[in-house]
C-alpha cells in the first residue's frame, strides 16, 4: 500500500458516510429556530430532499434500516402528542424504493425530469404524512400549511438539488451495473 | 460458461426477491412503530424525551448564531425607523404613565378590599427563564424546545409565558430540555375567559396563526378587540395571563382570537411555576429566578 493509501481509504469512508451524515444533519435542522420566511417552511421537507437526491446516485449509502431510524427520529423530534411515530420512516423507505425502482426515468435524464419526479414523490410523502397524522389524531388537519411547505420546497428544489449533487460522491452513470439498485457494497460478489 | 451465466441470473433473481422482501419488512417495521406508538404512549413519550435530550445540545449550538444573526437583521431594520420609533415610544410612555397611576390606585384599593373581605390569595407564582433552542413548527405541530428541564424544576403542564402573554404549556420534560406546545397547536384546549364580560370559554388551537374561541354560554357580547385571559380553571395556570384578542366575532364557533405572543420571534420565555400543577406533585421550586411577578401574573 502506498503512502496515499490511507488517504484514499479515508476519502472512501467519507463518501460512504456522507449521505447518512447529511440526512442526520437535516433531520436535526428541522428543529432549528431559523425564523426566516420561506426558509423555515422548507426545513421539514429537507430530509425528503436528501433521501430523494442521494437515492438517485448512491442508494446503497442510505440503507433501509438507517432510513427507518432517521424517520423515527424525525417523528420523535417533530411530533406533537398523538402524532404517529414512524410515518416519516415509512415515507423515506417508500421514496427510496420509488426512486430505485424508476431509476431509468430519473437518472441520466434532463434536470426537468428529476424535478417532476421530485414533485410527484414529495407530494406523495406530504400526502402520506398528512393522511396518517389526521388518522392517528382523528381530526381533519388543515392541509393548507403542509401544501404551503410543499409548494415552497418544489420551488426551492432547483436551487438545492445542485448543491446536494455536488456533495454527491460520484456520477450516477459510472455506477457499475451490478451495484445499481439497492445492492450494498460487498453484496456484489462478482 | 453457460453454467456461470445461469448462476448469475439466478443470483440476480434471488437478489431482486430479497430486495422486495427487504422493502416489505421495512414497511412493516414502519407500521409496527406507528402501532406501538399508538398502543404504548408512555414508551413513545420516553423515546421523545430521550431524542430531545440528545438533540438539544446540537440545537443549542445552531440556535445561538442563528439568534445573533436574526437579532442583527432586526436591529438593522429598526435602525431605519429609529426616529419614528422614538416618537411613538415617547407617546406610548406618557400614555402608560397615566395607566400606571391608575394601576397603583387600583392595586391599593384592591388590597384594601381584599383585606376587608379576608380574601385568600392563590399560590405565588415563580419563574424559570428558558432559552428557545428549537422550533417544532411543522405543518402538524406548533411548539418549541427549551433548554431547561427537570433539573431546573420544570414539570409537564406548567404555563409558558412571554412578555406579551401566554405562549403555551409544557408538554414533555427531559433532564435538560422541555417541549412547549403553543396555544395555537391543534391539541391545545385552554380554559379562558373574556376579560370584559368574565364569560368562560375554551380556546382551541388549530395549527393556524389564530385560535378558535368556543364559548360555554353562547356568544352574545363578544366583540372584536376583547381581550382573552386564562381563567385558571383546572388549577394549573394562574388566573389572568393575557392570551390574545378577538379579531373576528360572529356566529357560534367562529370567534377567532389572535395570540399576543409573536411566535416567530420567540427567543426567551418564562416557565411559570405556580405550585399546583394539576395532579402532578411538584417538588420545592429550586432555582426559580425572580420573585417579582409583573401585574399580568397577579390575580384580580
Amino acid at each position: 500500500m502506498r503512502a496515499d493509501g490511507a488517504l484514499i481509504a479515508l476519502d472512501r469512508l467519507g463518501r460512504l458516510l456522507l449521505p447518512g451524515v447529511v440526512l442526520l444533519f437535516f433531520v436535526i435542522l428541522t428543529l432549528a429556530p431559523l425564523r426566516l420566511p420561506y426558509l423555515s417552511d422548507i426545513l421539514p421537507l429537507l430530509p425528503v430532499l436528501a433521501v430523494f437526491q442521494f437515492s438517485l446516485a448512491t442508494p446503497e449509502r442510505l440503507p433501509g434500516p438507517f432510513l427507518l431510524a432517521m424517520g423515527v427520529l424525525l417523528d420523535l423530534l417533530l411530533g406533537g402528542p398523538g402524532a404517529p411515530v414512524g410515518v416519516s420512516a415509512l415515507g423515506f423507505v417508500l421514496v427510496r424504493a420509488a426512486v430505485v425502482g424508476s431509476r431509468r426515468h430519473l437518472v441520466g435524464v434532463p434536470f426537468l425530469f428529476q424535478w417532476v419526479g421530485f414533485c410527484i414523490l414529495s407530494w406523495a410523502f406530504v400526502a402520506l404524512v398528512w393522511a396518517f397524522t389526521s388518522l392517528w389524531t382523528w381530526t381533519v388537519i388543515d392541509p393548507v400549511p403542509a401544501m404551503m411547505q410543499y409548494a415552497v420546497m418544489i420551488v426551492a428544489y432547483p436551487l438545492l438539488a445542485p448543491l446536494l449533487a455536488r456533495v454527491r460522491a460520484r456520477d450516477p452513470l459510472n455506477v457499475p451495473e451490478l451495484s445499481r439498485g439497492t445492492a450494498r457494497p460487498g453484496e456484489t460478489t462478482t | 460458461m453457460a453454467i456461470r451465466d445461469d448462476f448469475e441470473i439466478a443470483a440476480l433473481q434471488v437478489r431482486t426477491v430479497l430486495q422486495r422482501f427487504a422493502l416489505v419488512v421495512l414497511v412493516l417495521a414502519a407500521f409496527g412503530a406507528m402501532l406501538i406508538g399508538k398502543a404504548d404512549t408512555v414508551l413513545v413519550e420516553n423515546a421523545r424525551v430521550l431524542a430531545m435530550d440528545l438533540a438539544s445540545p446540537a440545537l443549542e449550538a445552531i440556535a445561538r448564531p442563528v439568534a445573533i444573526a436574526n437579532r442583527t437583521i432586526a436591529d438593522l431594520k429598526e435602525f431605519a425607523s429609529l426616529r419614528e420609533e422614538n416618537a411613538r415610544l415617547r407617546e406610548e410612555n406618557s400614555r402608560l404613565l397615566a395607566w400606571q397611576t391608575a394601576a397603583r390606585r387600583l392595586e391599593n384599593e384592591n388590597d384594601r378590599l381584599r383585606e376587608l373581605a379576608q380574601f385568600k390569595d392563590g399560590p405565588e407564582a415563580s419563574f424559570i427563564t428558558a432559552r428557545v433552542v428549537g422550533d417544532s413548527l411543522s405543518a402538524y405541530v406548533r411548539g418549541a424546545l427549551l433548554d431547561v428541564g427537570r433539573a431546573a424544576g420544570v414539570t409537564p403542564g406548567q404555563a409558558v409565558v412571554t412578555g406579551e402573554g401566554l405562549a403555551g404549556r409544557i408538554a414533555e420534560v427531559g433532564q435538560n430540555s422541555a417541549r412547549v406546545l403553543f396555544v395555537t397547536d391543534v391539541s391545545s384546549h385552554l380554559p379562558v375567559m373574556v376579560e370584559r364580560t368574565r364569560e368562560k370559554a375554551i380556546l382551541a388551537g388549530d395549527n393556524s396563526g389564530q385560535m378558535r374561541l368556543m364559548l360555554v354560554q353562547g356568544v352574545q357580547g363578544v366583540q372584536r378587540g376583547d381581550r382573552i385571559i386564562t381563567s385558571g380553571n383546572g388549577g394549573s395556570f394562574p388566573v389572568g395571563i393575557p392570551v390574545g384578542e378577538v379579531v373576528q366575532g360572529g356566529k357560534e364557533g367562529s370567534v377567532r382570537v389572535r395570540p399576543f405572543t409573536d411566535f416567530s420571534r420567540l427567543e426567551f420565555v418564562r416557565v411559570v411555576d405556580y405550585g399546583v400543577t394539576g395532579l402532578v406533585n411538584v417538588g420545592p421550586p429550586s432555582n426559580s429566578s425572580s420573585g417579582t411577578a409583573p401585574p399580568a401574573q397577579r390575580g384580580h
